[in-house]
């Protein structure tokens, strides 16, 4: 559903990202992994529409969404959780998690400040969207809290909420386990499995091997801004490729 | 599953009953007090509470100033003038008139300044600013230039000119206070919470498939208006318009009622304009020398209390009885 083709970005003279091409298959959950400057949260980026790549084409359902404003892939079916937490400190979590599906619900201007009588029904709406996602990452009790008060592991699962309330297609998540310990990567790695079971697709950066060797259906590696090989985590595991160029220069460190 | 309080109902219901509360306040007022000269400065907090009601709902929810609001009140005020003297249009009407006018210039402003990710706004609306004084001072044939303009009719309801102040009283407050209590409905509405939300990170609003540079632009221009209709309100109250109305001066003025009242909080930028009318009125007789004094009063305000006065001031008594309640259950 999702397909990147020939895809590249560089910087200037630094090439971050070359000739990247893959799929991903709907209802999946696919790991980008990779070393440090592999051009994994760059890819991220594109596909996000935060940079637009410099070749190559991204396509989403057929559509081509590359090259795109980032609201406009945003509104396409394509959410985002960030390496550090970004949710909007000083609103409450059920905020958070309402400007999620805040694109879904018409009232403007006008209509907000005459306090229309549909305007309070689309909140309403909103609002139990926003419960039920909060109470799908667990979270509800949290609900009237403002969001700087919450951990920076429970922020991640309001990015989460707030991610899934957009009705995304495909949510990327940019190391979402980092900084957790043992069975809070458990915990997260359970999570992931429901939002595939709701049909959505994820796509995963991590570095956290045994994390991703458990829920991933497919791997992608990238090193130094390349395909490097794709496949299940079994066959990933056992590449001599990936062995020498990743696996290998962990196990060097 | 679990139910939560919906918070904006309930600020919605909240907001009503205290603007109603107010409006029926002020309603009473000249009927309690009878006529007198106090209404003539009551009139003009009304006026004034629009510019100062619209940057505060700017400042308050986009986190952003302009100096454009004394640009829009004036464009308000000779939009409406020109259009009833020289073209002979009703007041209310030539009023909406020049609040399209408004929006449409703040639109085109803000759809040029808005969609860079920075503090622009302040600097492009500065030179809007100076660009509308000038236009106003040599565009005479239209404006009437340095001279301004006489004449302008006030406004008719039912065959009955506005003429006296307690008339133009009970019409212009409650006009003020529905503007009030839309800017109040539309900070705790989405667009608010959008709004909250673009001023803490504008590119995660995208990624949610929001256009966070539409609802900046559209803060801009409903802010905006509620300058440009409090020029059209003074217009047609006092009668003559010269290129002193609304000028940058004025903007910052109205600036400084937001340092007073708070810049985020409507409720404070109708106290802070109400402080300032009176102590121009009262008070501060002393003309120019009142420029630099109100001028290094707002550099103090502002290191002190970077909200603003009020809300710093209102913090420090409240965590001033917060420790006291401490102290005395220590006690």
């Amino acid at each position: 559903m999702l397909a990147a083709r020939d895809l590249g970005k560089s910087f200037g003279g630094l090439t971050a990202l070359h000739n990247v091409s893959f799929d991903v298959v709907k209802g999946q959950i696919k790991a980008v992994i990779g070393p440090n400057g592999a051009g994994k949260t760059t890819l991220f980026n594109l596909i996000a529409g935060t940079l637009r790549p410099s070749a190559g084409t991204i396509t989403l359902d057929g559509k081509t969404i590359s090259g795109l404003s980032a609201s406009a892939i945003g509104a396409s079916g394509i959410a985002r959780t960030f390496q550090q937490p970004q949710v909007f400190r000083s609103l409450s979590v059920a905020e958070n998690v309402m400007l999620g599906g805040h694109r879904f619900n018409k009232a403007g201007f006008i209509a907000c400040g005459l306090g229309l009588s549909f305007t309070r029904r689309e909140e309403e709406d909103l609002h139990a969207t926003a419960s039920k996602w909060l109470d799908f990452v667990g979270l509800a009790e949290f609900s009237s809290r403002t969001a700087s008060e919450l951990s920076l592991g429970q922020q991640r699962y309001v990015e989460i909420a707030r991610a899934m309330a957009t009705g995304a297609k495909v949510i990327l998540m940019d190391e979402p386990a980092a900084g957790l310990d043992d069975t809070e990567t458990r915990q997260l790695g359970d999570l992931v499995r429901q939002i595939r079971a709701t049909g959505v697709t994820v796509l995963i950066i991590d570095h956290h091997m045994d994390f991703i060797m458990s829920i991933a259906d497919s791997i992608l590696v990238l090193n130094f801004g390349e395909w490097l090989a794709e496949g299940t985590p079994e066959e990933i595991v056992g590449s001599e490729t990936v062995i020498n160029a990743y696996l290998g220069s962990v196990e060097d460190a | 599953m679990t139910t939560i309080a919906l918070p904006a109902r309930n600020e919605i219901r909240n907001n009503a009953a205290t603007v109603l509360a107010f409006a029926a306040g002020m309603i009473a007022l000249p009927f309690v007090f009878g006529n007198g000269y106090y209404l003539n400065t009551l009139v003009f907090v009304a006026i004034l509470a629009l510019p100062a009601l619209g940057l505060s709902l700017l400042s308050g929810l986009s986190g952003q100033l302009a100096i454009s609001h004394g640009a829009f009140f004036a464009l308000g005020a000779y939009g409406s003038s020109i259009l009833a003297v020289r073209l002979g249009i009703d007041p209310a009407i030539s009023t909406i008139l020049a609040q399209f006018i408004v929006a449409a210039i703040a639109a085109a402003i803000g759809a040029v300044v808005l969609r860079l990710r920075s503090h622009y706004l302040a600097i492009a609306t500065l030179s809007f600013a100076i660009i509308v004084e000038l236009l106003i001072e040599e565009w005479s044939s239209v404006t009437g230039g340095m001279q301004g303009m006489i004449g302008i009719p006030p406004y008719e309801i039912a065959g009955m000119s506005l003429t006296s102040d307690k008339a133009v009283y009970l019409v212009y407050w409650p006009i003020t206070i529905l503007m009030l209590w839309f800017a109040l409905n539309l900070s705790v509405s989405r667009v608010g919470r959008a709004l909250r939300a673009i001023r803490e990170g504008e590119p995660i609003v995208d990624s949610l498939g929001i256009r966070a540079a539409n609802y900046k632009i559209g803060v801009y221009v409903v802010s905006s208006v509620f300058a440009g209709l409090g020029g059209s309100l003074y217009a047609h109250f006092v009668g003559f318009v010269t290129p002193a109305t609304g000028s940058l001066m004025f903007a910052i003025d109205i600036i400084m009622v937001l340092a007073l009242g708070g810049f985020d909080r409507l409720w404070g930028a109708l106290v802070g304009v109400a402080l300032i009318t009176l102590l121009n009125e009262y008070a501060l007789g002393f003309a120019d020398y009142k420029r630099i004094f109100l001028g290094v009063a707002l550099i103090a305000v502002m290191l002190v209390f970077p909200r603003g006065l009020l809300p710093g001031i209102i913090d420090l008594v409240g965590s001033g009885l917060r420790k006291g309640g401490a102290d005395a259950r220590r006690a």
